[in-house]
């Protein structure tokens, strides 16, 4: 399974799994670092043999339906349960990466979750990363699964 | 008397998720505590009677197989039984957490189904 097919079914099974929303994927692409704008950004690291990070990227709109449907309450600010839950997100889906990439378990590690909220920003990771963005869509929100992963 | 299980994770909404998942998978407890990391964890052991323990693996300060093995140390509380529950499921994790006394191991995400087909024989 190429890794874009990965992200999507990962994000997916996550979503209906444990948010009980079905998000649509689009067309994958290359961020190229462009700037996310009024936006928070869950973040995983990886390391050992293989190198690199997973974002999940959510407008603010978006940010507070998942988390309002993650937590089942209403939720209107960022806040630090907001915070918690998009770092969440990016750990089970950084997780089910690594899956992919190291299967026994003992080969990469993964750093905790983090989370940045910003009205521009952007998220650099390895010079010669590889890149790819998968775009979601579900109920009039979007958001971004990004993976930037260093060569062999 | 009622059971009592002890929920680690350093996610406040993980440990709300789980709390609810247990709900949604019809086993009930009594108590349902909570703990941030392994340190916290074994200060509530210490300090309560406890019946399960569902823990994460990846966690600050003491993650969960540090965890592990400080309570495999302990004999009051080394028979407390526990089920990992994380997005860190490869098979040398497992089996090092297996080797430490861990029940079981939840994947993340995971549905109410498969957190009550892993702990009711538990139970």
């Amino acid at each position: 399974m190429d890794r874009a097919q990965h992200i999507i079914e990962s994000t997916q099974d996550i979503f209906s799994s444990m948010i009980m929303l079905d998000v649509s994927a689009g067309e994958p692409y290359s961020r190229h670092k462009t700037v996310l704008e009024n936006s928070i950004s869950g973040i995983i690291g990886l390391a050992g043999t293989r190198k690199g990070l997973l974002a999940i990227h959510l407008p603010k709109k978006s940010a507070l339906a998942v988390t309002t449907a993650f937590l089942g309450m209403d939720v209107d600010e960022i806040n630090e349960d907001v915070r918690d839950a998009i770092g969440e997100l990016a750990n089970m889906i950084g997780g089910s990466i690594k899956s992919a990439l190291d299967p026994k378990g003992s080969n990469i590690q993964l750093s905790m979750p983090s989370s940045v909220f910003g009205e521009e920003y952007t998220i650099d990771c390895l010079a010669d990363a590889e890149e790819i963005t998968v775009p979601f869509s579900f109920d009039g929100n979007s958001f971004l699964v990004e993976l930037q992963i260093a060569a062999e | 008397m009622g059971k009592t299980v002890l929920i680690v994770d350093d996610s406040n909404t993980m440990r709300k998720i789980v709390s609810r998942s247990l709900r949604q998978a019809g086993i009930e407890f009594d108590e349902i505590l909570e703990a941030g990391d392994g340190q916290e964890a074994l200060a509530v052991l210490a300090d309560n009677s406890v019946d399960v323990v569902l823990s994460d693996i990846n966690m600050p300060n003491m993650n969960g197989l540090e965890f592990l093995k400080a309570k495999s140390e302990d004999d009051a509380i080394a028979g407390i039984p526990v089920v990992m529950i994380s997005t860190e499921t490869g098979a040398d994790i497992i089996n090092e957490a297996k080797s430490y006394g861990a029940k079981g191991a939840i994947k993340k995400p995971f549905t109410p189904d498969l957190i009550n087909e892993t702990l009711g024989p538990l139970l």
